[in-house]
């Protein structure tokens, strides 16, 4: 056992495609003194929207593994994405059943693997609100007051609520508090959390796009001059298929800014929609 | 709370599948249809999708509508009496699958989870970009690649025809 609490779990699309998400991730984490490791040996969470989607026990088996090392470790799994977040913690819930144990445990018989339910798992945002408002205000060197924000905390991190239990069904306020915790204002955010629309993206771009711009333009009606969002599938949207030209901010990049993180540190110009404001 | 869902399941047991969902769960009141992003944008009527599925009108071999669902859960969460209808479709789409109807995205998705253990592809540039802001270096290891592939062998994904 270590005494590393966390292990870090940035998933696919982060390190693969937008791994400056994941330097400010690192950055924040590292400024707040929030101690972790990388998890071991990860694979994609097989994601909600596609994969699980094919395979149902694929997904239960494939996150059993991850989540066998994690509990082996006396570690809580911290996720970069909603989408892990939701593919881990779902999974850990159905898994809290013995007889879906039983048989997951026997589709990973033949790698070794034995999963006994003792895993943790934890949204990055999560996290930075636990450690509260008075210890990540201390950190703010370089406050955010440039930014009027519109909100989307996206799907997997409130939705199923019962399950997940970061964030309530209605009037979700967390990332609006992380939020203000670095000096932005909030111009936007929705009682019912909306889909970015990113499920159908390459599917159905037609639709995909529809629900994405009807955000887009509420955010704009709102007063809204950039989107937050803790999520790297929200994240793709906005900033790659928007054609409305609002630029989108990772919550941790937020943060970073604030604590003072130069641009060029934590990569803001892989940004495809520039942060002009 | 739910049963939990199948998980093996063999052929004989394909006539007990929509049993299996609980879609006696749906009084069809329409709140998943009313809160659904995809549905106001000409996408899928979800409460329609629950009445199919339950009077067995909705063929998972051709049925496009399953195929439009966004995954955000607004109607299970929204759901008064536990339906549960994203999980519903996510069951519905695992049956078409097998059966030959997906997205051609999804199947290249698949694939790339099949090979590399990972649904996003590793580039030069995404090497580039880690090593500029110096993350480590981004690559699943060998033996856990084969864990992967021993896991969908013996799992629905292990069974789909991908090409």
């Amino acid at each position: 056992m270590s005494d590393t609490r966390y292990l870090l779990f940035s998933g696919c699309l982060i390190p693969a495609r937008l791994p400056f998400l994941e330097r400010s991730s690192c950055f924040v984490l590292d400024r707040l003194g929030i101690r972790y490791e990388r998890l071991p040996d990860p694979t994609c969470c097989v994601e909600p929207i596609g994969l699980r989607s094919l395979g149902y026990d694929t997904w239960l088996a494939t996150t059993a593994r991850m989540l066998s090392i994690a509990e082996k470790r006396e570690a809580e799994i911290l996720s970069l994405c909603n989408g892990c977040f939701m593919s881990l913690k779902e999974a850990q819930h159905r898994l809290q059943d013995e007889s879906v144990r039983e048989q997951v445990n026997s589709i990973l018989a033949p790698t070794g693997v034995l999963y006994n339910a003792g895993a943790r798992v934890r949204h990055f945002s999560e996290i930075i609100a636990e450690t509260g408002s008075s210890r990540v205000r201390k950190e703010v060197i370089a406050p955010q007051e440039r930014f009027k924000l519109a909100i989307h905390p996206g799907c997997h991190l409130t939705r199923p609520s019962r399950v997940l239990q970061a964030e309530g069904r209605f009037e979700p306020k967390m990332i609006a508090t992380i939020a203000s915790w670095t000096g932005a204002s909030v111009a936007h955010s929705d009682d019912w959390p909306q889909c970015c629309g990113g499920g159908l993206a390459g599917v159905d771009d037609r639709i995909s796009n529809a629900v994405m711009e009807q955000n887009v333009t509420r955010f704009r009606e709102d007063g809204a001059n950039a989107i937050l969002t803790p999520c790297p599938f929200c994240f793709v949207q906005y900033d790659i298929r928007q054609r409305s030209g609002m630029p989108v901010l990772y919550l941790a990049e937020l943060l970073a800014l604030a604590f003072g993180a130069k641009p060029e540190e934590i990569g803001l110009k892989y940004h495809k929609t520039k942060l002009n404001v | 709370m739910r049963r939990p869902p199948p998980l093996v399941e063999e052929e004989r047991l394909r006539s007990e599948k929509l049993a299996r969902l609980e879609l006696w769960r749906c009084h069809q009141c329409g709140q998943c249809t009313a809160v659904c992003p995809s549905g106001k944008n000409g996408g899928i009527r979800t409460r329609e999708v629950l009445e199919r599925a339950a009077n067995g009108t909705l063929d998972t071999a051709s049925d496009e509508q399953i195929w439009q669902c966004l995954m955000c859960n607004s109607c299970s969460e929204r759901c008064e009496l536990d339906a549960d209808p994203a999980e519903v479709i996510t069951l519905l789409r695992n049956i078409a699958a097998e059966q030959g109807n997906l997205p051609d995205h999804f199947k290249e998705e698949a694939k790339l989870f099949l090979a590399t253990g990972l649904s996003f592809p590793i580039t030069g540039m995404t090497r580039k970009i880690r090593k500029e802001l110096g993350l480590p270096d981004l690559a699943v290891d060998q033996r856990t690649v084969e864990e992967v592939k021993l896991i969908v062998a013996g799992t629905r994904l292990g069974r789909l025809r991908l090409e």
